[in-house]
């Protein structure tokens, strides 16, 4: 039965140990230890340690004991390890391994500079995939409304790539087909289908096939045309949005390229 | 003569941000840089691509880069969407082994194969790392002297990392633009999102983000924003009337591709910059810099 431990540390600070991060980071580099969290109070870190018998708890904490800066250990829990299918889907994504470190600090949701139009922040939304919580994540509008500036990135103590977690969840939403009525979503879906047809963007197309089915749908206020001619009238009229749709050439190549991975599919 | 490949980006090409095409090519000579344009290239996929299917993203910005890699030379980029989507694929091809089998896989189903040898540099970088400064400022032939130009990063230039500037106060494109004799002014919102794409679906929320850009700009004296990425030129040129409308604001602030300044200081024909494509007009500021030569 696959178990999950919580391993409260005491690290030894008079010899002269290295930073909490690298003890972190050493800790981290154990297969069985899936996150390490620094606390305060009796203990400095906490492991979460991941085995598939209950018996090689005491394996991993005899480990952890052995290293030379632990001074004490105890187990805190040991409990059954719940099945998250959802989170174990966004650690295999490319830069998705990265979720582990979160601390839930809360710098992303302070440096978005789309926060509040989100229904969670990004601080949030890791806490909701990390409880498993699929059809929240993927049915809320967080990770369409991020502008992919990487700020959260940039700033992120623990290193997550927020970023492309956000990428991880639209595509994994795309999947479920839970992004019906994001506009978003809308304009990527139109943005794809002219690289499978043309090889490269034209944007009058685009944007005129883009409000041309949002506004159908009544996704989007008609009124925005009014607001979008004059763009497009100052655009056209200074030469930076040619009618006629630029095309590759080997688009038959480009096509079977995407063949061959849909046929390959995923990543993992 | 520097030889790099040349990936323009659709933007930058013929669309939107075609005076930044046409503005690298006439500044290139002068810095002594041969850019070989990618034959037959394809869009890099931008985040639409990446945010709908992982592999397919990747093979599709692959392409270019085993294009890139039969020419032999690094692969540079004026586009800050293009760069960071095309570095990131580059980037994970290296890491991901399992992943870069599938994508072998793919590229041999178009007769195509990509060993990871090349490296995907922005346009801006190129300049200011490999050319330098010091060349800059031995070309310089109209100084921009009192131009208060606010350098504008962006986002996807200098994060989520950059190996030549501070991803968290980066000033190298201050640094240029002093070179070419103008005065940057202090601009807090240097490397604040201009929306992107989002402009698209979500135009509020993005004439939201151009407007704190414009404002903070032109409350600290800027006269004209200098832009390295044609989205961000975009947004902030193309979409300040609007910005103007919804906040009732009075902008009329320029946005203009650091190669157009620094072809108006190298003394380039200014009709060989694309001037003329801007709809905030930036005639009359610049007039005073360009000498007509004498005949």
């Amino acid at each position: 039965m696959e178990t999950k431990a919580y391993l409260m540390i005491k690290v030894d600070r008079e010899n002269g140990n290295g930073h909490t991060a690298e003890l972190v980071k050493e800790l981290e580099a154990m297969s069985e230890v899936e996150a390490v969290i620094p606390v305060s109070g009796k203990y400095d870190l906490m492991a979460v340690a991941t085995v598939d018998t209950p018996k090689k708890v005491a394996g991993v904490a005899d480990q952890i004991q052995a290293k030379d800066w632990v001074k004490g250990l105890h187990i805190l829990k040991v409990e059954a390890a719940v099945p998250n299918p959802f989170l174990d889907e966004v650690l295999a994504t490319p830069g998705g391994e990265t979720l582990r470190h979160c601390h839930q600090c809360g710098m992303c949701s302070a440096s978005c500079p789309n926060v509040g139009q989100m229904d969670y922040s990004p601080r949030r939304i890791i806490a909701l995939v990390r409880a498993g919580r699929r059809f929240e994540v993927l049915s809320s509008n967080t990770m369409w409304t991020c502008a992919s500036c990487y700020l959260c990135t940039a700033r992120c103590p623990q290193n997550v790539k927020i970023t492309d977690i956000m990428h991880a969840l639209e595509r994994l939403s795309v999947r479920r087909s839970l992004q019906y009525g994001r506009n978003t979503a809308t304009m990527y879906k139109i943005f794809i289908d002219t690289i499978k047809s043309n090889g490269v963007i034209c944007e009058v197309g685009m944007m005129s096939k883009f409000y041309f089915s949002t506004i159908l749908t009544g996704k989007m206020n008609p009124l925005i045309v009014f607001r979008m001619l004059p763009v497009a009238a100052k655009l056209l009229s200074h030469r930076r949005m040619p009618i006629r749709a630029a095309k590759m050439k080997e688009q038959k190549q480009l096509n079977a390229i995407l063949k061959k991975a849909q046929a390959l599919g995923g990543t993992q | 003569m520097r030889e790099y490949g040349y990936f323009p980006g659709c933007s930058a090409h013929k669309g939107t941000g075609i005076a930044f095409g046409v503005s690298t090519r006439a500044v290139a000579e002068t810095l002594g840089m041969n850019l070989i344009e990618l034959e037959d290239w394809n869009c890099c996929g931008s985040t639409p691509y990446t945010s709908t299917n992982e592999l397919e993203a990747i093979c599709i910005a692959a392409r270019n880069l085993a294009l890139a890699e039969k020419t032999g030379l690094d692969l540079v980029t004026p586009c800050s969407d293009c760069y960071i989507i095309l570095k990131q694929a580059n980037t994970e091809l290296k890491a991901y082994p399992d992943l870069k089998k599938k994508v072998d896989a793919c590229l041999a189903a178009g007769n195509m194969e990509y060993q990871g040898k090349i490296q995907v540099r922005h346009l801006f970088e190129v300049i200011y790392s490999d050319i330098g400064l010091e060349f800059i400022k031995s070309k310089v032939v109209n100084p921009l002297k009192g131009l208060k130009v606010a350098a504008y990063y962006g986002c996807q230039m200098i994060r989520p990392e950059c190996s030549y500037d501070d991803i968290h106060n980066p000033k190298s494109l201050d640094r240029f633009m002093a070179a070419l004799g103008a005065e940057p002014v202090s601009f807090p919102m240097k490397d604040r999102c201009c929306g992107g794409s989002m402009i698209i679906p979500e135009l509020d929320l993005a004439l939201g983000l151009v407007y704190k850009l414009l404002e903070s700009a032109a409350s600290n004296g800027a006269q004209c924003i200098t832009t390295v990425c044609p989205l961000c030129q975009t947004n902030l040129d193309a979409y300040q009337g609007l910005v103007n409308r919804k906040f009732r604001t009075r902008f009329s602030i320029p946005a203009l591709f650091f190669t157009q300044l620094m072809g108006i200081a190298f003394g380039i024909d200014p009709g060989a910059l694309a001037l003329d494509r801007s709809i905030v007009p930036a005639d009359r500021l610049l007039s005073g810099f360009i000498k007509v030569p004498a005949a």
